[in-house]
């Protein structure tokens, strides 16, 4: 009689891994922990940014507190009667760069603005965007001669 | 170790030091500004958001236990203007941080750049950790 030694698993094999009825389970699980942790670890954190809203007779005027944030890292669309707020600050931290996103929507009622005018300034951390009231369709008259 | 803590002003300021700094009532509301405090090899970096405040309404005070940022805010909404709706406050920025002496007060260096204040606050040599040879 001989004796063969036995060999202890040092890794677990990827064929027999594969095989387990674990497997798909554990694939699930780890893709689960990816996915719900991602958002805490990866993007940056997207904090609220405080607005207020102001009108006059000719424009409306939306004031957002961004401190700072250079004016080439500001993006504002306005998008299916929502104005869109997004900046991204940038800070270094020696020799990283840290970057917080910060975005905000508000409601604007599409039929009152004039979107191609819309104008905003940026200063001391606040940025106003002024958006300027489209003018009141006037009553036409129109004259139809008889012949 | 933090060795800077903040604390509420009311509660920080003794008798004597409210007596010399600015009375409470002649800033009117007053509102705590998001900031972070790191410290760095030799001193600490602070950094205060005050979105709204220029150069001319902001102040900067160092003193021996104490070092105070108020922060007006300079716009002020135009007559013609209605207000819609409002999420920011008109508050005076107030920050006061207990320093407990760590920091030298010569060597103050700040910068406000749209509407945030970045202040560096060097340690004092007393503090700087030392390095002692063994003989």
């Amino acid at each position: 009689m001989t004796l063969i030694r036995y060999t202890y698993p040092v890794a677990r094999s990827l064929t027999s891994f594969a095989r387990s009825p674990w497997a798909g389970l554990e694939n699930e699980m780890d893709r689960l922990f990816q996915s719900s942790l991602g958002d805490f670890t990866g993007s940056a954190p997207t904090r609220r940014v405080p607005v207020d809203l102001y009108e006059d007779k000719d424009n409306t005027y939306v004031r957002a507190e961004l401190p700072g944030i250079n004016r080439a890292d500001i993006n504002i669309e306005l998008v299916d009667g929502y104005l869109n707020l997004h900046a991204a600050r940038k800070t270094k931290v020696g020799e990283r760069e840290d970057t917080v996103a910060l975005a905000r929507s508000v409601s604007v009622p599409d039929a009152a603005v004039q979107a191609d005018k819309i104008s905003a300034t940026y200063e001391n951390g606040v940025l106003t965007v002024t958006l300027p009231k489209r003018e009141e369709t006037k009553p036409r008259k129109v004259t139809v001669t008889v012949k | 170790m933090s060795l800077i803590s903040s604390l509420v002003p009311s509660l920080n300021r003794t008798p004597t030091s409210k007596a010399g700094s600015q009375p409470a009532s002649d800033l009117g509301p007053i509102l705590k500004p998001r900031h972070e405090l790191n410290e760095t090899a030799d001193g600490f970096a602070l950094t205060v958001y005050l979105p709204g405040v220029s150069h001319s309404g902001l102040e900067l005070q160092a003193d021996a236990e104490t070092l105070t940022v108020i922060g007006r805010r300079t716009w002020k909404q135009p007559e013609a203007w209605t207000t819609l709706y409002r999420e920011s406050d008109d508050a005076t920025y107030e920050l006061v941080l207990s320093h407990e002496n760590v920091v030298d007060l010569d060597k103050i260096q700040a910068e406000l750049r749209d509407g945030v204040l970045r202040v560096a606050l060097a340690k004092t040599e007393a503090v700087k950790p030392r390095k002692i040879t063994v003989t």
